[in-house]
């Protein structure tokens, strides 16, 4: 009879140890790609007004970095401008035994910055790559004047810096490209410098102008705009998503359900970029 | 008013005076900063450089220290533990430093991966990994390895580091012993460029590494070389939800006779039949396998992972090429699987439960086997790891190895021989 309360005893500790470890969560951490970061803020800031219990706090640091934060358990939420890869998948797969969770939750075009004194004003997808690749180092070889090019870009932890190299580069970015700290800088050096070019986010744009992007010889040249982005016209345009280890619950599940809601998704354009619908 | 005036063109010339001066003391400190800033932009250039090398070189390793215990006894009872090596003694429990890995990669440009990971042990430092990766950089899709690496199976090349067991299977490491060997791999994976979650990779080996002295392992013993294949596919289901990978791979090799003895040594084919070899002989081993992993998101995820492999193995005791597991001068038919279900629970716990069974000899089975090698495993492995953090973890893990019993292959074996053990490691990795 004792021995029959003990393992009734101990099953029950069993159940109770496990169903504890999945409620404990009541604050939610997110961490990862910078150009989500505002965006981030503002639907933690907003839905902690409206939920005064909850605690969801962001930070950046870079796609990869929140990725790698998901992976090895510091953050319940990662930021990234660009598709999870393979090789991140395998690691979760490893350590938590699943594929992950992918929840696009905007839109985003990238835009191609040019100086606005600069009499060059549109590319091709493919003229582009050639620039950042170095293949093509002086505005001479694209219709512009005889000037070098100069190049500006983002750390490789940054996931905007791989969507571009994936789908515009497409092989290795120039050693003479100058990598700088977040989208702002790169917009304020080629605000600085005529004969210089960048890439970012379309919401960034400020003193600088957007090159239209042909996808090829024979496309017109499109500009990133509301419209274009949604549509997906303009060719270099990427979702911003969520990565999750597994299904969500609780204040995680509630926050990202909102997210995705009318409400959440109405204050994506606030901040610059585009909603899902 | 002419002292009006007065004031107002004295309060000019001293304006005009204060602003050259300010100008003047500006211009000078501009420059001073100017200066300075070259100067600290020279100094972080040289700085720059030097942090650019040392990025291209990442380290990584880890140490697995654990405790274990042998519930391992003789058949009549007087003898408890396993034998300490060098003596007649026995040991039923001891400390000891499974792992102490440091692996050094350098990346000299994009797409050339240089790797090295030696292996620290009490009494020896041995070379585990070394070989060269040149990714192709114009499809993203191939990469050739040259040097020594892990044999390409699944049990293989998922790291003990992650692995929720505290051994490999009896059936990984009697057939690929050490894992690793020398050779070029070619891999080719279609799911960066073409999202095709194909990968399927081809090894030329020298197919004798784990197997003899260490030093017999530096280079071939017997000119032939081994071939290895194995592709996946990944699937993704319900929403991502559900993954399952599964593939095949082969391992066409030989056991070449390199010496015989005087008197010559005989060998047994896989009936059983004793034969005497020629040297340059060469005899099968020639594996097929098949291997499935599903990984499922059910309350924090869980996966069933399972292989199989059959074929014919070959072995012999010439001290250059033996195989500690498949210790005999032999050729058999041989068969084995393992099922394992791992589950997570919680942010901080798996639990996780594994069946293996290996056969050495599918021709021969009961009291028909007069030798303990040829004698049929069936294993429990048992285990449950806490994460402590990303870098360290703990695992309990209990195997117990239930071998097919015969009244002629010695007294240990005519029941199940009582030799469970228990290990309970700390890993740490950074």
């Amino acid at each position: 009879m004792k021995t029959t309360k003990l393992k009734i005893a101990g099953v029950l500790l069993v159940i109770m140890t496990v169903g504890f470890s999945f409620t404990m969560v009541n604050k939610v951490t997110i961490k990862g790609s910078d150009t989500m970061v505002i965006l981030s803020q503002k639907w933690a800031e907003v839905y902690m007004k409206k939920n005064p219990g909850a605690s969801i706090q962001v930070t950046g640091g870079g796609s990869g970095v929140g990725l790698a934060a998901l992976i090895n358990g510091s953050t319940d939420i990662a930021n990234s401008s660009r598709p999870i890869k393979p090789a991140e998948v395998e690691k979760l797969k490893a350590r938590y035994n699943t594929l992950g969770v992918e929840i696009a939750c905007a839109k985003d075009g990238l835009s191609v910055y040019l100086n606005k004194a600069n009499p060059v004003s549109s590319l091709t997808l493919k003229q582009i790559g050639q620039i950042f690749a170095g293949k093509i180092t002086n505005w001479k070889e694209v219709g512009g004047p005889d000037a070098p090019i100069k190049l500006y870009g983002r750390e490789s932890s940054s996931g905007t810096f791989g969507f571009f190299k994936d789908n515009v580069v497409k092989t290795d970015f120039s050693p003479s490209c100058q990598t700088l700290p977040g989208t702002a800088a790169i917009v304020n050096a080629v605000k600085k410098d005529k004969f210089s070019i960048g890439y970012g986010g379309a919401a960034y744009a400020e003193g600088v102008k957007d090159c239209a992007v042909k996808k090829d010889d024979k496309s017109p040249g499109v500009l990133p705009t509301a419209t274009t982005i949604k549509n997906h016209t303009y060719p270099i345009t990427r979702y911003l998503y969520m990565y999750l280890k597994s299904r969500p619950t609780g204040e995680t599940k509630a926050f990202i359900d909102w997210v995705l809601s009318p409400e959440g998704q109405k204050l994506i354009e606030e901040v610059g970029y585009y909603p899902l619908k | 008013m002419v002292s009006l005036c007065g004031i107002v063109s004295a309060q000019e010339v001293e304006k005009d005076t204060i602003k050259k001066v300010s100008l003047d003391s500006l211009a000078k400190t501009v420059n001073e900063h100017s200066e300075k800033f070259a100067g600290y932009e020279e100094k972080f250039s040289g700085l720059e450089a030097i942090v650019n090398e040392l990025s291209k070189i990442k380290v990584s390793g880890y140490i697995q220290a654990q405790y274990e215990t042998y519930d391992t006894w003789s058949s009549d009872g007087t003898v408890h533990g396993i034998p300490v090596s060098g003596s007649n003694s026995y040991e039923d429990n001891s400390f000891y430093i499974r792992r102490a890995r440091i692996k050094f990669t350098y990346k000299p440009i994009d797409g050339v991966n240089l790797v090295l990971q030696p292996n620290f042990e009490v009494h020896q430092v041995t070379m585990k990994d070394a070989y060269v990766q040149l990714n192709d950089r114009w499809l993203n899709t191939f990469s050739l390895w040259v040097g020594q690496f892990n044999r390409p199976t699944y049990e293989i090349e998922y790291s003990s580091a992650s692995r929720e067991f505290a051994e490999r299977t009896l059936m990984t490491r009697t057939l690929y012993p050490q894992e690793r060997d020398q050779g070029v791999k070619l891999e080719a994976d279609f799911v960066t460029q073409y999202n095709f979650p194909l990968k399927l990779q081809f090894a030329i080996l020298n197919g004798n590494f784990g197997q003899g002295s260490l030093s017999s392992q530096a280079k071939d013993v017997d000119n032939a070389k081994d071939f290895m294949a194995r592709g996946v596919y990944s699937l993704k289901m319900m929403n991502n939800s559900l993954g399952i990978d599964f593939g095949a791979h082969t391992y066409l090799g030989h056991t070449t006779v390199i010496a015989q003895t005087t008197p010559p040594t005989v060998f047994t084919d896989v009936n059983n039949n004793p034969f005497i070899p020629k040297v340059g002989d060469k005899f099968k081993k020639d594996l097929f396998g098949g291997e499935l992993q599903a990984y499922y998101d059910f309350l924090g995820g869980m996966s069933l992972k399972g292989e199989y492999i059959r074929g014919t193995y070959s072995g012999t005791t010439n001290t250059a090429q033996v195989n500690s597991l498949f210790n005999a001068n032999k050729i058999r038919n041989i068969e084995g699987y393992y099922i394992a279900f791992v589950k997570n629970l919680g942010k901080l716990f798996e639990a996780s439960v594994r069946y293996d069974v290996f056969d050495p000899n599918t021709k021969m089975s009961g009291d028909a086997i007069t030798n303990a090698g040829e004698l049929k495993y069936y294993n429990w492995n048992y285990a449950l790891q806490y994460f402590f953090n990303d870098n360290i973890k703990v695992m309990a893990s209990y195997l117990m190895p239930i071998n097919e019993k015969s009244q002629n292959a010695g007294a240990d074996f005519k029941s199940d021989k009582h030799d469970n053990t228990f290990t309970l490691r700390v890993q740490a990795r950074f």
